[in-house]
């Protein structure tokens, strides 16, 4: 069982069972290390930021340094209106992702966002502030999205339908590139890992050998750190990008 | 501890108003960085670029099929919503590449002094 790559991503409540009707919202430990990632992500905030010393101390630098790299990240990709209206909350994101990820590194924890409902909720809920908001601001203007000028009457139709399809995508790709590169670095890890007690187990000249996966084990999880990073990074980059959408519609 | 300190602040004050002092720091901090832009981009690794990519193509001929299956489903008009679905998803997955390599290219600006390479026209 404990040799299972699969066995990680078993998702168990550890509350009685809860239901609003049809709706299941039993406490499972997937529930638990989200809460978690969101008490390290705001309590991290609250403790870091407590002294708001003019001469920052350690802490303080992390957190000023996290909110001028997303907030330069959002000007970057949607203009000071995208910091105005969406900087909360692709910060929010970018935190959350993050702090999931980093928890999910330490051994059998949870990690959330390696289930693509988690992902594709988050991925959703940026789809659908895209369409709320980029109708709300342009109105039928927002369409244009859809309508790239300068192509004559002949292809436009095709070229439109192409752009729908395209739109429609985003939610898909955006969700399925956080969950797959987690789910894969730990699927990855563990079966490297899962090598080392075969191996010594299987004595002899074995014993020695399982020093190999050993050492990749390590170097691996080096590169899970990077990515838990990264895909945090990448996935509030690709969302600056989908909301300037919103708000600047023309191609 | 707290006596060099207030000495240094007030040498300071003397000069002009703290809030000055603040934002012309600001703004030597600001020069020495380079001003945002381009610190900010940060270098993809080539395998993850090379899965933004694919995940991009695929993403598109998906949801592409399954608008063309769902239009069977609804106009009983199978299989030929499906086909089209699926070509037009192709497509679509092609537009997407070609959006993410032209980003890529405009945040990382290829070098123009390097060596040209001839091809075969040449």
């Amino acid at each position: 069982m404990s040799n299972d790559p699969i066995h990680q991503f078993h998702i168990n409540p550890i509350s009685e069972p809860i239901h609003f009707g049809a709706l299941d919202a039993t406490f499972t430990n997937a529930s638990l290390f989200m809460v978690a990632g969101v008490g390290l992500a705001a309590g991290f905030m609250w403790w870091a930021m407590k002294p708001a010393a003019v001469v920052p101390g350690r802490a303080q630098v992390v957190a000023e340094g996290a909110y001028s790299f997303i907030h330069s990240m959002v000007k970057d990709a949607a203009g000071e209106e995208g910091v105005k209206r969406f900087f909360p909350f692709v910060f929010t994101l970018f935190l959350f992702i993050f702090a999931a990820n980093m928890l999910g590194m330490f051994p059998y924890f949870f990690t959330p966002t390696s289930q693509i409902v988690i992902t594709a909720t988050m991925a959703l809920m940026v789809f659908f502030t895209v369409i709320v908001v980029g109708v709300a601001k342009n109105g039928f203007k927002f369409l244009k999205l859809f309508v790239p000028s300068g192509v004559p009457w002949y292809i436009l139709w095709f070229v439109v339908i192409i752009e729908i399809i395209s739109f429609f995508s985003r939610p898909l790709s955006h969700a399925v590139r956080l969950w797959a590169n987690v789910l894969a670095g730990h699927l990855v890890l563990k079966v490297f890992a899962g090598f080392v007690p075969m191996m010594a187990a299987a004595g002899g000249v074995f014993v020695l050998g399982s020093i190999l996966p050993l050492g990749m084990t390590v170097a691996l999880y080096a590169l899970e750190f990077l990515v838990a990073f990264l895909q945090a990074y990448v996935f509030a980059l690709l969302t600056c990008i989908y909301l300037n959408d919103a708000l600047h519609p023309g191609h | 501890m707290s006596r060099p300190l207030g000495r240094v602040d007030r040498s300071m004050a003397d000069k002009k108003p703290p809030e000055d002092a603040l934002s012309d720091l600001r703004r030597r901090v600001d020069a020495a960085r380079g001003d945002g832009a381009s610190r900010n981009a940060l270098a993809q690794s080539p395998a993850s670029l090379a899965f933004r990519f694919g995940g991009e193509f695929g993403a598109a001929i998906i949801v592409g099929a399954l608008l063309g299956y769902g239009a069977d489903y609804f106009l009983h008009s199978s299989p030929w919503g499906l086909v089209i679905g699926f070509g037009l998803g192709f497509a679509a997955g092609i537009v997407n590449v070609v959006r993410v390599a032209q980003s890529f290219n405009n945040a990382n600006p290829p070098n123009p002094n390097a060596p040209s390479i001839p091809d075969d026209d040449d």
